[in-house]
């Protein structure tokens, strides 16, 4: 029993498309602990058409796995506490608008990302598109909800109306029955309030006005307007799907989005560090990225590129040539080609050793498209006055993105394609992928309970860290790698590393190699890194690095392949840079 | 790999609805041909004007409403006028007309615009199928009951079509070559082997045949053959004037025997193929339907 007296263990539930994973967490003396995970196909869809039978057959197979009582009088045991997150439907679609692009389009766009929202199509003036051809595309591309933004307090009236009127105009449907009403959020202007609304319950949508997500052009306020998408979520999107009523009926926490939980688990865990932290979700039809830099979190995403359903689609964004450069084997394009096509029809259950370097290919460059997105969403506030000093220009302190690699502490891969191959598998695509400068500890959500242990931070939020921190997150390796390139085979860095228990050791590292040094899962030891003279680790050029760092199961990783990573022709020296971490680790001389 | 799956003699039921409440055309006990047009009606055209009247008229947006000559829902022509406004005794007349034939959709009295939609278009559904309607679907379309062999394949390009069903290769490990594709396969239904070749496509596409089936086709020579890649597993709507249907996947894969052999069994009837493809939405697999 808690302070409050009430039981500690937890059922924790998240729905997706095809699976609806249950979680127990109980609290064992002083320490809380996964009891047990069991997976059951989600069942929203027909012949079964009801999701507490998928939450039902979980549950039930997870009682038996840890001989507890979870499912009593057809619903889960009032013993413990039932939280759940749910991204059936392929997630929450939306669509916002604003009346300026890059301020509070882009504004109402960040407050859907970090709500958890699958964002569909922004609308704003800046649009090049015609009227009628964004009238069209709301219409055609029914939306969950629809997030309205524009003109901050005491601006512009009459362009807010006018979008107002756009979308009313469209008489948009939301996508799951006609026969209810779409969600429409206002949170701009405030005195644009009332006309805008007005305007929109003309045509039958349910509206509710917020906080204006933009209230001043130097300020966001993301809170108000997030809170009202989840809100909308739970009233009006997901209660519509077969089962949803009863299930909320069942939690003692309200529903909310898995992107949501996931997005409140990673923000807590870079709070708690003091770190700045990158995470990157590869699923089957969309990559989303986390970040948090300075406390700022932001969460972009990009549909309809994964790995099953989304693969081509990275091929078309792409290019198949840039897949093809990280294949470390000779293979035609066609050969290519034809395995990411079937990749998508067939989705193969097992896939074949060449299948799965394609796979893990595409997935580096699905990371890499992804980024680029998330640089846009992760930026300052756009449309604000900065007076930039000669000292500014030189020293780059006005980037236009928080992202920045070399202040990246934390590096964190969710998805299949890092749980399921080997662990070498998974950093080396990581690192490929985000080439992390300085100090980075590269880790994965092996267990795949990021949205369980969201919703159970919000409840008890002392067991979702530790757990976190002792089964959620796989600690792969610390890495150290340069900002940088040099001339192949000079030595780039002088390594010294001080055990816990004293005992020293070193090593020099060639540029274009990439080594390991043994250090155990959680062990600490002391680095000393010499960088060559222009080289960067984060001190500034050619200055010498010392810190702390922590071992994984690969050990540290020393990345010597420069920065930016130019990708070699030669296959074997991809085979080199994957054999060096699939390895045994080397010892340190 | 899996297999493509089919279904023999068995009762088909193909729902045929236009995307709009129209007009049903047949009734249900009524039997039906493949070209027989089940249901038709209008689709909201998609061609949406923005008219800015004030700067026509040259006066502020809040005072349009009183210059207004058509209201919310009135139908106009290209060129009427649809504002205008007077001033120094009539002495200097400006007016504002409509830039398309269509329908006043929305008048905004604070920005002193409308948005006027064009004429609606036509739409209408055939039954695909030869068969019998046995439901009709209010303002909608009809369910058109038949009996034949269906076939699933794995993916395909390129809309509903029929035709004769030809078989052009001798072996299901063939490949369907440029030089295969004949002058007499106009408007037919071409079964190929393992692949179809880039150039056979073309061919085929030029001769005006209506559409192969084929074990598999390469990635490569689709992309080419469209002229983009695709994206996300939904097609359908390709304008290439011929409909691919891989029975296998992409690249080389002989066509399954049991699939080669049903199919040449029917060589020389009437059949009915559908190229769409939706792999994660609804999973709607392309499909050929030989009618008993």
């Amino acid at each position: 029993m808690d302070s409050k007296g009430k039981n500690e263990t937890y059922l924790i539930v998240d729905i997706d498309d095809s699976l609806t994973k249950a979680v127990l967490i109980d609290r064992i003396g002083e320490d809380y602990k996964i009891m047990g995970i069991s997976e059951a196909p989600t069942t929203v869809d027909p012949p079964t058409l009801d999701v507490t039978v998928g939450v039902e057959r979980a549950s039930n197979d997870l009682g038996r796995k840890t001989s507890k009582q979870i499912w009593e009088a057809k619903r889960p045991s009032r013993v413990q506490r039932f939280l759940c997150s749910s991204n059936t439907g392929g997630g929450l679609y939306m669509m916002v608008a604003g009346v300026t692009g890059m301020i509070s389009a882009e504004s109402a766009q960040r407050a859907a990302l970090g709500a958890g929202a699958l964002l569909i199509d922004v609308f704003s003036f800046s649009d090049p598109r015609p009227d009628f051809e964004m009238i069209e595309t709301m219409r055609s591309m029914k939306p969950d909800m629809f997030l309205v933004a524009g003109g901050i307090d005491g601006g512009a009236v009459n362009q807010v109306l006018e979008m107002a009127h756009l979308i009313g105009a469209a008489d948009m449907k939301p996508r799951f029955g006609a026969q209810f009403q779409l969600p429409a959020i206002f949170a701009g202007n405030i005195e644009a309030r009332k006309r805008v609304l007005d305007v929109l319950s003309e045509r039958k949508y349910a509206v509710q006005a917020v906080d204006n997500v933009r209230p001043a052009i130097e300020r966001e306020n993301l809170g108000p307007a997030k809170e009202a998408i989840y809100d909308s979520f739970r009233q009006h999107v997901i209660i519509h799907s077969p089962g949803y009523e009863k299930l909320a009926s069942w939690v003692d926490e309200p529903l909310v989005p898995t992107q949501a939980a996931i997005g409140n688990i990673l923000y807590s865990y870079s709070m708690e560090r003091k770190a700045n932290l990158l995470a990157v979700d590869v699923g089957g039809t969309t990559t989303d990225i986390y970040s948090v830099y300075n406390g700022v979190f932001n969460r972009s995403l990009n549909a309809d590129i994964g790995l099953t359903y989304g693969i081509s689609n990275i091929m078309k964004m792409a290019g198949v040539e840039k897949i093809m450069r990280w294949i470390p084997k000779e293979m035609g394009e066609r050969e290519v080609r034809n395995i990411i096509g079937n990749m998508m029809v067939l989705q193969p259950a097992s896939l074949t050793p060449d299948e799965v370097l394609v796979q893990q290919a595409a997935a580096r460059e699905a990371i890499r498209l992804a980024v680029e997105n998330h640089e846009g969403i992760a930026s300052r506030l756009k449309g604000v006055k900065i007076v930039r000093t000669i000292a500014d220009i030189f020293g780059q302190t006005l980037e236009p993105t928080y992202l920045d690699l070399m202040k990246t502490r934390v590096i964190i891969g969710r998805g299949k394609i890092f749980t399921q191959d080997q662990v070498s598998d998974a950093a080396i695509v990581l690192l490929d992928a985000l080439q992390p400068e300085g100090v980075t500890e590269i880790m994965v959500d092996k267990l795949d309970v990021m949205p369980h242990l969201g919703m159970l931070l919000k409840t008890n939020p002392e067991a979702a860290k530790q757990i976190l921190l002792r089964e959620g997150l796989s600690r792969l390796a610390t890495c150290v790698a340069f900002r940088g390139r040099s001339t192949k085979g000079q030595v780039t860095m002088k390594v010294k590393i001080t055990r816990s228990d004293g005992a020293t050791s070193g090593c020099e590292v060639r540029f274009g190699e990439l080594k390991t040094i043994a250090l155990g899962r959680g062990e600490k030891a002391m680095l000393e890194v010499i960088p060559r003279r222009g080289l960067d680790l984060g001190m500034g050029r050619g200055r010498t690095l010392e810190t702390e760092v922590i071992g994984g199961k690969l050990g540290l990783i020393l990345d010597a392949r420069g920065r930016p990573l130019n990708v070699p022709a030669e296959k074997d020296i991809l085979v080199r840079w994957r054999s060096s971490l699939t390895g045994e680790q080397q010892p340190s001389s | 790999m899996e297999k493509s799956r089919f279904e023999r003699d068995t009762w088909i039921r193909k729902t045929r609805r236009i995307s709009t409440q129209g007009q049903v055309l047949v009734k249900t006990g009524d039997l039906v041909k493949p070209e027989t047009v089940v249901a038709k009606g209008t689709v909201v055209n998609p061609d949406v004007r923005k008219v800015i009247i004030y700067g026509q008229l040259d006066i502020d947006p809040d005072e349009v409403e009183r210059y207004m000559l058509k209201e919310e829902g009135d139908e106009v022509k290209k060129d009427e006028v649809i504002a205008i406004h007077r001033s120094f005794f009539g002495r200097s007349t400006r007016v504002c007309r409509s830039p398309i034939d269509g329908t006043i959709m929305s008048f905004s009295k604070s920005s002193g615009s409308v948005l006027i939609r064009g004429m609606p278009i036509a739409v209408e559904v055939k039954a695909h199928v030869p068969g019998k309607v046995v439901e009709t679907i209010p303002g909608e379309g009809a369910v058109v009951e038949s009996k034949g062999t269906l076939i699933q394949g794995r993916f395909g390009v390129g809309g509903e079509t029929v035709g004769e069903l030809v078989i052009a290769v001798a072996r299901r490990d063939e490949a369907l070559t440029e030089e295969l594709i004949t002058n007499e396969l106009k408007g037919k239904i071409i079964v190929g082997g393992s692949i179809v070749t880039i150039d056979a496509l073309r061919r085929a596409a030029s001769l005006g045949v209506n559409g192969i089936v084929v074990g598999g086709l390469d990635q490569k020579d689709l992309t080419d053959f469209l002229g983009y890649e695709i994206g996300l597993g939904v097609t359908g709507k390709e304008e290439t004037g011929l409909t691919v249907i891989t029975t296998e996947g992409f690249g080389p894969h002989s066509m399954e025997e049991e699939t080669f052999h049903l199919l040449k069994s029917y060589e020389g009837k009437q059949v009915s193929i559908d190229g769409s493809t939706q792999i994660r939405t609804r999973m709607l697999r392309p499909e050929v339907i030989i009618p008993s």
